[in-house]
């Protein structure tokens, strides 16, 4: 075929502007939707609350859209503050609660890090700020109430574009010069990310259908409440699409201070191991799998970080004692304290000891099951050959037999590890020291102020709440009946004296 | 085809530039362009300029006054007309969009009015808080046209008309079928947001409630919000020498809960309908600008120079420490402090309406833009703030419980129970504005001007038993507090005389 020279040229000219289009086209797509801006902070512990851990691929939300739903929804959200009122931490002039990170992926996203279950409040009256202590157990998150939050607006007829970006032109647009969202950014928005947000979260919601089931008898799954997760089943169901079985394990957020105690082997040479029923042999492996349940991608980059984390948390001190000035502790009774401990606690609590960091049968601790139940040698195959599969190489979770009791901590920082026992279930430590009949049967989660005489949080007053000044308690009811918050078991030290359960209390203020 | 095409893009060409109008009045006096320029507010919120002025007209009703009154239509709110302007100090107009809005600016609250006796003109400061302006009043009436059903837009047309309204083609059918009804629909909306009006007391002149609106604009549940927060009311503060506090770092808001002047500006821009993207910076940094040096107005009254003295050796003993040395000089160990509530003890409403989790969501306001908040703190007293310029900010105290500087220096149980806010004519004795419930009749007139029809705020300072809302029991109005030995309330009268004659020098 000859074609005539005029028409030859039109086509190279036409193909020229198609690949310059393309060429453009892929420039776009990359600056708005791919292009990594690199985070940067001034150390590790900033880095631990805000930094991201990579999952904005696969579970960010879009910076301005996670900014404004609770106030599309505020008949949602369970009180004043935007996500503050569902526990999360939110220092003083930061732009984001702690455990969330803010990056640029082609726009900004919101995703959770460690943080936002591993980091503490206390202060000692309401008419205080309250300090803010990394990787302590985030006692005041009440995660599931904010997965329910965004599931709830998921399904909102009022999560639509047009309304959402009613809100968002007010916060930030570029439409007098100000700065902010350009035209071009505003409708991406508009005709991409807002809608795929929520097909997105719809999606999750389906992950989560287990959360929701009921156990046998009819009766729903009790609530997480502030502070705790069901930690195996989170991983059961997510690492290993195991079927759902009738298993409800709610576990406290541990402190993840001071790890580098916990790992390795103990004074006699034997293997210490972690979580609560012993499942992991080492913190890195712990840091890994709770890092991809928070959605990071396993990359390269994804290994470095977890060093890093373990690094930085191995070396973590754990807090002091900081009521010096108002409640100093008695060192003459903490010295006569100390020798309760060393007779009667040391052994399994002391770091390396004989029996610390070692699993003790159900028989003998006596506390709740549910946890124990929650988890099983198959899921633990199952997770390794996932893990396995993602190419991550790690220390494997135990395979070897279905759990059969509890693993008893070092209590490094235990005045700040409130409430108690690894489902939470005993507010105090002065109540741990009771025995079971007269441990409060109902107490209140999620509130910060501290008790220094008790040993844990202050069970919170109700308030006169709206214009007609009705009493209510916007805390947590936490109920020691309800399946999987039996408060039995651990009764070491319930049979001592008034007198020496004081005095160990005054010893474990300084651990 | 090609006319065709042309013709086309011409329209377009036109309607463009004609929707992305934005042409605000501008001043170049500085002082002018405080009282009536804009800072963006009607970009967003700009209420048409004729409907402005017909809803005085369609509505007299729901204005104090009862009367429409051509040219000062909204004189009974306390809002300030001054001759030959035909909008009053506090509102701005801007054309955008190809219609002319109005809204407030700073001036509706910080700037005043005074006279020295109820037969001289009328002087106006800008930089004072203002004393006249019944900001909720004017709130309560604009909503209440808005939920009248005569608030429709075929009968606001032609009403706007009637008074000299003339609007082309576009610009009526742009107003009957979008721009009125969603007037209507936004003014319904901020209704049901302000509804914390209603369980808190009247603010009257010269008051507000900073932080609730804050809450609202964040959609904070109202109704999940605790009892003691929802009272939030406190006076107007002055603004002048914004540059001295800076340098001196003070903690500002009556609680010290933001000591960086610019993003406070930013959030009372808020409160004249400027939001992060339509808010107008170069306007703004002239005014702040200006604010920086803005100097008070000299007492206008003689001073006596004797007892002005003896009043200096006093100050200088109970009162610099937390005020400064004087009205410009702000060194003083514990200026700009705050000074737990427990010590002060002060009514505590306003401290307990600003809260913690305001302050962490105000963390994300501008947020996007390198002027983000993040300076907004919770805390726990009210701050020592220097005095320039006091003879003008009374009543005083946070919550305007004080009528005068001499009251104050009384203890609480001597202070005026009751008394009236709102009245511009100065007490040069007690030095404040005249309050003195015996100088007003029961409807509030004045009893020294019988021709004056305005009625002032009744101000009550009591807590009453019973009622189920802080508003039936009239909290946040207690005159208690800033008393003891420290703050000179247990000084012989002629002692306190001297101070305060000392104060008027400020």
């Amino acid at each position: 075929m000859n074609l005539q020279p005029k028409i030859k040229r039109l086509l190279w000219v036409s193909a020229i502007v198609l690949v310059i289009l393309v060429a453009l086209g892929a420039f776009f797509t990359w600056a708005k939707f791919f292009r990594e801006e690199k985070e940067v902070f001034a150390n590790e512990e900033e880095h631990f609350k805000y930094g991201s851990l990579g999952a904005e691929g696969d579970r960010g939300i879009p910076y301005y859209l996670w900014m404004v739903l609770p106030r599309i929804f505020p008949d949602l959200m369970p009180g004043p503050g935007s996500y503050k009122s569902f526990g999360v931490v939110w220092e003083e002039g930061h732009e984001i609660p702690v455990g969330f990170s803010k990056k640029v992926v082609g726009f900004a996203r919101i995703t959770n890090n460690c943080a936002i279950c591993h980091t503490s409040t206390y202060r000692l009256t309401e008419d205080e700020v309250p300090h803010v202590v990394v990787a302590g157990p985030g006692h005041t998150n009440n995660a599931q109430s904010m997965l329910r939050f965004l599931f709830k607006a998921a399904h909102d007829p009022r999560f639509n574009s047009d309304i959402i970006m009613n809100e968002i032109r007010l916060v930030n647009a570029n439409n007098y010069g100000n700065g902010g969202l350009s035209f071009i950014d505003r409708q991406i928005y508009r005709y991409l990310l807002i809608p795929f947000t929520k097909k997105a979260l719809l999606q999750q919601e389906k992950q989560f259908t287990w959360m929701e089931r009921y156990v046998t008898g009819g009766k729903p799954k009790p609530h997480w409440g502030p502070g705790r997760d069901d930690a195996m089943n989170l991983t059961k169901y997510f690492m290993t699409s195991m079927a759902e079985d009738n298993t409800f394990g709610p576990t406290d957020f541990p402190s993840i201070w001071n790890l580098g105690v916990r790992s390795g082997k103990d004074n006699a040479g034997k293997q210490m191991l972690l979580n609560w029923t012993g499942d992991t042999p080492a913190v890195r492996s712990v840091l890994i799998d709770s890092a991809l349940g928070l959605g990071a991608p396993a990359r390269p980059w994804f290994l470095q970080r977890m060093a890093d984390l373990d690094q930085y948390l191995s070396n973590l001190p754990p807090p002091k004692w900081p009521f010096a000035e108002r409640n100093p502790i008695n060192q003459q009774m903490a010295s006569e304290g100390q020798k309760i401990y060393a007779r009667d606690c040391a052994a399994c609590h002391d770091p390396r000891a004989k029996f610390t960091n070692k699993v003790v049968p159900i028989t003998e601790i006596g506390t709740d099951p549910e946890r124990m139940y929650s988890w099983s040698k198959d899921a633990a195959a199952e997770a390794n050959r996932r893990v396995k599969q993602l190419g991550i190489d790690r220390p494997p979770m135990v395979e070897t037999q279905d759990p059969y009791g509890y693993v008893s901590p070092p209590l490094d920082g235990i005045w700040l590890r409130a409430p108690y026992l690894h489902n939470g279930s005993v507010p105090t430590l002065r109540d741990l020291l009771n025995s079971p009949t007269e441990r409060p049967q109902t107490f209140h989660r999620g509130y910060d102020v501290f008790d220094p005489v008790k040993v844990g949080f202050k069970e919170p007053p109700p308030r006169p709440t709206g214009p007609t000044g009705e009493l209510t308690q916007p805390y947590f009811l936490f109920d020691t009946t309800e399946k999987g918050n039996g408060n039995k078991g651990h009764t070491y030290g319930t049979q001592l004296s008034e007198q020496d359960k004081e005095t160990l209390l005054e010893y474990l203020k300084t651990l | 085809m090609l006319v065709v095409v042309a013709l086309v893009a011409i329209g377009f060409s036109y309607l463009a530039w004609r929707f992305t109008r934005d042409d605000p009045v501008t001043y170049a006096d500085s002082e002018e362009h405080f009282k009536y320029g804009s800072t963006g507010g009607e970009r967003e919120s700009g209420i048409p300029y004729w409907i402005w002025k017909v809803l005085p007209k369609m509505f007299p009703e729901y204005l104090p006054g009862k009367t429409y009154t051509p040219g000062t239509e909204y004189a009974s709110l306390g809002f300030l007309y001054e001759p030959g302007n035909d909008l009053p100090i506090g509102v701005s107009r801007r054309n955008t969009q190809g219609i002319d809005r109005v809204f407030l600016n700073c001036a509706i609250c910080h700037a005043g009015s005074v006279r020295g006796s109820p037969q001289s003109p009328r002087v106006i400061y800008t930089g004072m808080p203002s004393n006249t302006v019944d900001l909720e009043a004017f709130e309560r009436f604009i909503f209440a046209c808005a939920s009248d059903q005569r608030f429709n837009a075929p009968r606001i047309l032609a009403e706007m008309e009637g008074i000299g309204a003339k609007y082309d083609l576009i610009n009526r059918l742009l107003l009957r079928y979008y721009a009125i009804p969603l007037m209507r629909e936004r003014l319904l909306m901020l209704k049901g947001h302000f509804r914390f009006g209603d369980w808190e007391p009247d603010a009257g002149p010269g008051r507000t409630d900073t932080f609730n609106p804050a809450k609202t604009l964040l959609e904070f549940p109202l109704e999940k919000l605790e009892t003691r927060e929802l009272v939030g009311l406190c006076d107007l503060p002055s603004i002048w020498l914004q540059g001295p506090r800076k340098e001196k770092n003070i903690h500002a808001h009556w609680d010290g809960n933001n000591s960086m002047m610019e993003e406070r500006n930013k959030s009372a821009a808020f409160g004249t309908g400027a939001f992060p993207p339509t808010i107008d910076l170069k306007q703004m940094a002239r005014i702040e600008q200006w604010l920086l040096y803005k100097e008070p107005p000299k007492y206008p009254f003689p001073i006596s120079d004797q007892l002005s003295a003896q009043g200096e050796k006093l100050y200088a003993q109970y009162c610099a420490n937390c005020h400064g040395r004087n009205g410009r000089d702000f060194n003083g160990e514990y200026v700009g402090d705050i000074v737990p509530i427990d010590k002060i003890g002060t009514d505590r409403h306003r401290l307990d309406s600003y809260t913690e989790e305001l302050a962490a969501v105000q963390n994300t306001l501008y947020a996007g833009y390198p002027w983000r908040f993040s300076h907004f703190r919770k805390t726990f007293g009210y701050v020592n703030l220097p005095l320039d310029g006091v003879w003008l900010r009374a009543p005083y105290l946070h919550n305007g419980s004080v009528p005068t500087l001499r009251d104050l220096m009384n203890p609480s149980t001597e202070r005026p129970v009751v008394f009236y806010r709102g009245y511009d004519v100065l007490d040069p004795v007690k030095v404040g504005f005249v309050s003195d419930e015996s100088r007003f009749d029961a409807e509030g007139r004045s009893k020294d001007e019988r021709g004056n029809p305005r009625k002032y705020f009744r101000f009550d300072t009591q807590v009453k038993l019973g009622g189920e809302t802080p508003r039936d029991r009239n909290e946040g109005n207690s005159n208690a507090g800033h008393e003891g030995p420290a703050y000179g309330t247990m000084l012989s009268s002629q002692e306190k005389d001297a101070i305060v004659e000392y104060l008027k020098t400020f």
